[in-house]
């Protein structure tokens, strides 16, 4: 029987290794993907409360409206790392530089 | 459907801008040589006939569209100063007066303003988790186009890149926060959250909330950009154009504000007379003393040694931030309207110095400190303007900067002795930043300049806005009495 702790379990893995993604790769679409676990770790377990808990369904809506969230911040974002690709012909993090002091 | 009903007419404000916002792309998608023209009388139109209906509805008290959003009086206040600063920048930064955005499509970015403005104003209202984080992530995800304005721009597309990098990492780690707060209560609305943890808590689910209310205020530290989560700020105001770098270093800033102050003082607090109650006994002020502590040296201290203006009046916004959480900290009806007070003075005053160096950078095309010298003898009015706003960012008597310092101070001090050390942290900081504001002073008017040039001649437009800013920041003390009696009634519940 899988319970709300599994659920649970699961949502806090894909945040970790959402984090770790975020925090480690240097292509900046890798960065956005880890984003992205970071955001359906977050909907997982608000479908998985909604489910288990209280019996309402705020739970889901929520999640419904997080997705529609995550799927316009990707979109911009890519269309950022698209201009920039153009303008110095490079997706890497680190090489974006010239901002600092 | 009687409720939908109320809800629309206390939601005109919201329509009127979404309206507007509509007309405004369709305006511009007509290509007609009237189009840039229209786009501006619009959107000027559209933010005063909402900034008109807000002050008409400033009396009304309730939940609209079944709890999603509240109109109450801090409301209110927060709609009309957010409409406010949208209008105060279109109307003061132009596309004649700004360098960097000339030749741009202005459609667009009276349609990205609005944007703006309408999720800002969202964000003011907001009563329940899903709601808190759809206005936040509308406000983030049209800031970060905004920043991107110039499209051929290495630097404004590289600020953006980590604008959306950091605003990711933040609003996830909340939203994450957020689904933790709905696992433990079993629901999203604001007041109900707040009933269910006023009933009573394990221990084990006291912790669970200080855990969640660290990884909800990563969200809230990211908008207001209090540390650690203000890194991408001097990145993002040196690369943003100075009209959009100005408009997010105060709307976005307060709406914040509010909404950190509408999820600790409703959802985590219990309104009384004097000092608030913390419900469930989680006493979250003391780790938001220690980011406002935290904020504010680290913006100081990393100011001083900075030589772009644009980068110094970040870390100088970085600072005003800590300063302006001593009123949330303070928990009380007068911490709320201290608050209120200091993000009036800092629209005016901020808003100034932003608009001095866009017209430096009109003339000089600089925004290098150590272009800066002479420009005293060059631009009298321009040296006076910058002095007034920079006093009054310093918090000198009579500026409003001051009245601002004096009433955060005031509400914590007000709490008892164990919030004097802060306190005087405060005032420590406030001396380190009299330090760099004081350097800009010295550099515009008593350094030599390497060569005598011509002196400047402001537009009339310039010069207009440049002195009913000058006078926002001193008029006020006339009619103190009369703006404080008035804000302690939206300081209220």
């Amino acid at each position: 029987m899988i319970a709300l702790q599994h659920y649970l379990a699961v949502s806090a893995v894909l945040f970790s290794l959402g984090m770790l993604g975020i925090l480690t790769r240097r292509n900046a679409v890798n960065v956005l993907m880890g984003v992205e676990l970071v955001l359906n770790s977050a909907n997982l377990n608000l479908v998985a409360f909604s489910r288990f808990g209280p019996g309402n369904l705020q739970g889901q809506l929520f999640a419904v409206f997080v997705i529609v969230i995550a799927a316009a911040e990707v979109a911009v974002a890519l269309a950022i790392v698209l201009t920039l690709y153009r303008l110095r012909r490079t997706p890497n993090l680190d090489e974006a530089d010239i901002l600092r002091g | 459907m009687q409720d939908v009903l109320t809800s629309v007419k206390w939601f005109e404000p919201e329509l009127i801008l979404t309206g507007v916002l509509l007309l405004v792309v369709l305006v511009d998608s007509t290509l007609a040589a009237w189009r840039n023209v229209a786009a501006r009388v619009l959107t000027v139109g559209g933010l005063l006939l909402a900034l008109v209906r807000v002050v008409e509805l400033r009396g009304v008290s309730g939940e609209i569209f079944s709890g999603m959003a509240v109109v109450d009086p801090l409301a209110s206040f927060f709609k009309a100063l957010l409409i406010g600063a949208s209008l105060l920048v279109i109307l003061a930064f132009t596309f004649r007066n700004s360098r960097e955005l000339h030749g741009l499509g202005q459609g667009e970015f009276y349609a990205l303003m609005l944007a703006v403005t309408i999720s800002n104003v969202l964000m003011a209202t907001a009563n329940d988790l899903a709601m808190l984080y759809l206005a936040l992530e509308m406000v983030s995800i049209t800031s970060y186009v905004m920043v991107a304005y110039m499209k051929g721009d290495r630097m404004s597309n590289e600020a953006s890149l980590k604008y959306i990098l950091f605003g990711a990492v933040s609003t996830g780690t909340m939203l994450y926060g957020l689904s933790l707060l709905y696992g433990l209560t079993g629901n999203t609305s604001l007041p109900a959250i707040r009933d269910f943890l006023a009933a009573g808590l394990t221990d084990a689910n006291r912790l669970a909330v200080y855990a969640i209310a660290l990884l909800v205020f990563a969200g809230f530290g990211f908008k207001t950009a209090a540390v650690p989560f203000h890194f991408w700020c001097p990145d993002v105001y040196q690369g943003a154009p100075t009209p959009v770098t100005a408009f997010l270093s105060v709307a976005p800033k307060a709406a914040g504000f509010a909404i950190m102050m509408r999820f600790f003082y409703q959802g985590l607090a219990t309104p009384r007379a004097g000092p608030w109650d913390l419900v469930g006994t989680i006493d979250w002020a003391r780790v938001l003393i220690l980011v406002s502590v935290l904020t504010m040296t680290v913006g100081n201290v990393a100011a001083l040694t900075q030589t772009n203006m644009k980068r110094l009046l970040a870390y100088s916004s970085i600072a005003h931030a800590g300063y302006i959480m001593m009123g949330v900290v303070a928990l009380s009806q007068n911490g709320a309207r201290a608050l209120m007070i200091y993000l009036l003075a800092y629209l005016v005053m901020n808003l100034g110095a932003f608009l001095v160096v866009t017209l430096v950078h009109l003339h000089e095309g600089t925004f290098d400190l150590r272009d800066y010298p002479g420009l005293y003898r060059r631009s009298p009015f321009l040296t006076l303007a910058m002095a007034v706003f920079l006093l009054s960012l310093m918090g000198i008597p009579p500026l409003v900067g001051f009245m601002g310092k004096l009433y955060v101070f005031a509400a914590i001090v007000e709490r008892g002795p164990s919030y004097f050390w802060y306190a005087a942290v405060g005032a420590v900081n406030a001396a380190i930043a009299a330090y760099y504001y004081a350097r800009i002073l010295k550099t515009m008017i008593i350094d030599t300049p390497p060569a005598e040039k011509p002196p400047l001649r402001l537009a009339f437009a310039d010069a207009t806005w440049v002195s009913l800013l000058l006078a926002a920041n001193v008029l006020p003390l006339l009619w103190w009495a009369r703006i404080e009696a008035s804000l302690s009634l939206y300081a209220g519940r």
